[in-house]
């Protein structure tokens, strides 16, 4: 370790016009085989998922591929797995549009209006953050079968879409508060609608906030494991984390190129989202500096 | 767990007076209850139901099977008194506090401060390489993050951890029959890492540089300098970071099932999935919902004894 390390401290040593005592070099050498350490215990998992994905002989170990995407085309060509990435885009999807439209609407309200009981509807939903989810997920289960939404796609969805809605309505709160009411006003003023200006005025100037929320939602819904697992038992709506659990536990013969290439395109979805959010981001923030 | 870094930071947005143009009348209820009416009906129906009903399940003896599903009894606190003496309950209770105090208090805690010092290091080169690096365990799913450890604590000779320990001459060892524990806990710490570095990151942003140079110049060594001035200064976040780690690695569910299912022999039956099994594979559901309700008082409890902590010195 100290070898891989040293020669990437050493550069930096060098150029240095001040020279650095030698209790800082040997301070500096240490930092960096910590941080080298640290990268490569967060990194070396994924070896095996990464080099098993695209080899036409996998095992359970780490070894040299032998290159190929042939688990990729049996992964869309197998008879059950297109479904299961299927099912999780249709929940993460429906799931995060019905949390965002719920988030657009009670955001707006909690911004612009003061009623009675906001400040206590404000902190009761963050209390709720504080809930760990298997301890309340029996009495869940118990009321979607009365409900007769066990079982079921949109009863998940649903499920889902409320379970992130505290953090939806606080975020999308505080994106509205940053918008000037004076803004809305002047289009009042010009004779638009409440609605019409929010569409207008709020909707195209909110987007990082709601894009931020987008994606704590998808991810959020993408990656949930326990509320499947309990809540649906018909295998054609089970998502891709239940998918892959089963493929994992329950058969006698574990795939396991297939169950790596199914890995890496559950992984795919959210890495995407996550760089062109970020892009997006970045770039909105940007460009309302530059106007500004 | 990312969403609950908001929370806090939300927090003092609620406290500042209501913005101007704010207007108070009677003709703004129908359209508050239009816009906020659906989320607060679905939050009450799909959130703060199932935590009263809990409460309720968890003093009748209702079964998801049998003759007791259709015509459940309230046994007022049988439940409990059952749980707090059942070895199995009391063994998983201590599991998750093993599992909490090792992965989250000490392992996530002391390397997420580690990388977040170190990253703050002006003289360190390539901070977007590692730090992306860092986060890689964080952002991928729960079930991607369980396979490949899988393949890390592998039984054979070939499974990454026993090529690490073999290089130092061990033998194989089948981590996740042997030591399982041990195997949850340092996938728990790999996997919360980089949501400890993240808020330290941001906690030590908030010290002052001065401050820091100043004791260097009075001769104070790197480790005094973080003893003594650096970690009292952020001793609010840390323990806020506490509350918020705690309150998720009790959480944890699908990680360690994926890779035990509680076993072998129940060793890693956490709490999270000794309500699972109880409830929905042995279909108790009034023990289950006991149990649920035990572990959210001892969450709450660790939460007022972290914020009375965090308080003490600021």
């Amino acid at each position: 370790m100290t070898a891989i390390s040293n020669p990437s401290a050493a550069p930096v040593v060098a150029t240095r016009k001040r020279p650095l005592r030698p209790v800082d070099v040997v301070q500096r050498a240490i930092g960096y085989v910590l941080l080298v350490l640290l990268v490569l215990f967060c990194l070396v998992p994924f070896a095996w998922v990464v080099l098993s994905a695209v080899d036409a002989d996998a095992g359970a170990i780490v070894k040299f591929p032998e290159f190929s995407f042939v688990n990729f085309t049996r992964f869309f060509s197998d008879p059950g797995t297109p479904l299961l990435l299927v099912n999780s885009l249709v929940i993460a999807i429906s799931s995060t549009a019905l949390n965002l439209a719920l988030g657009i609407a009670g955001g707006y309200a909690l911004s612009r209006f003061a009623f009675r009981g906001r400040r206590f509807f404000m902190f009761a939903i963050l209390l709720i953050r504080v809930v760990p989810a298997p301890a309340t997920i029996v009495a869940l289960y118990l009321i979607m079968v009365n409900l007769q939404l066990a079982n079921t796609l949109h009863g998940l969805i649903l499920v889902q879409a409320v379970s992130g809605l505290p953090v939806t309505l606080w975020l999308m709160k505080g994106t509205v508060d940053a918008v000037p009411v004076e803004l809305e006003e002047a289009a009042w003023t010009d004779g638009s609608t409440r609605l019409g200006a929010i569409r207008r005025i709020v909707l195209p100037v909110i987007g990082p906030g709601l894009g931020a929320a987008a994606m704590l939602q998808f991810m959020g819904s993408w990656g949930d494991f326990l509320t499947p697992l309990v809540l649906l038992q018909n295998q054609d709506l089970y998502p891709l984390a239940i998918g892959l659990f089963r493929a994992f536990t329950e058969r006698n013969i574990v795939d396991w190129g297939l169950l790596a290439a199914s890995g890496i395109v559950y992984v795919l979805p959210p890495a995407i989202l996550y760089l062109f959010v970020r892009k997006h981001l970045l770039k909105s923030s940007l460009g309302g500096a530059l106007k500004g | 767990m990312t969403s609950l870094v908001d929370a806090p930071a939300s927090v003092q947005t609620a406290i500042r007076p209501p913005a101007p143009g704010r207007r108070r009348s009677r003709r703004t209820w129908p359209i508050v209850a239009l816009l906020l009416g659906p989320s607060a009906v679905l939050i009450t129906v799909f959130i703060v139901l199932p935590a009263v009903y809990g409460v309720w399940l968890s003093l009748t003896n209702t079964q998801l099977t049998g003759f007791a599903a259709r015509n459940p009894q309230f046994i007022g606190l049988d439940n409990y008194t059952y749980l707090l003496a059942s070895a199995d309950f009391l063994a998983s209770l201590g599991q998750t506090g093993t599992f909490l105090f090792w992965s989250a208090i000490i392992g996530q805690t002391v390397l997420g401060m580690v990388a977040a010092v170190l990253l703050s290091r002006t003289w360190v080169r390539g901070k977007g390489f590692f730090g992306a690096a860092l986060l890689m365990p964080m952002v991928v799913p729960e079930v991607v993050a369980s396979l490949t450890w899988a393949s890390v604590l592998a039984t054979s000779p070939e499974g990454t951890l026993n090529r690490l320990t073999g290089l130092f001459g061990a033998d194989s060892t089948a981590w996740l029959q042997d030591f399982p524990m041990l195997a949850i806990i340092l996938v728990n710490i790999w996997r919360g890492l980089a949501f400890a570095m993240i808020m330290f990151q941001a906690a030590l942003e908030d010290v002052p540089a001065e401050l820091i140079e100043a004791s260097r110049v009075d001769g104070a060594s790197a480790v005094q300098v973080f003893r003594y001035v650096t970690l009292p200064l952020i001793r609010g976040p840390v323990f806020l970071y506490l509350l918020l780690t705690t309150i998720s690695t009790v959480g944890v569910f699908g990680l360690v099932y994926f890779l035990t299912r509680g076993g072998p022999g129940g060793q890693t039956t956490i709490a999270a999935i000794y309500i699972y099994e109880r409830a929905l594979q042995f279909s108790q559901i009034g023990i289950g919902s006991a149990a649920s309700i035990i572990l959210l008082v001892i969450v709450l409890v660790l939460g007022v004894v972290y914020v009375r902590l965090a308080k003490v010195q600021v």
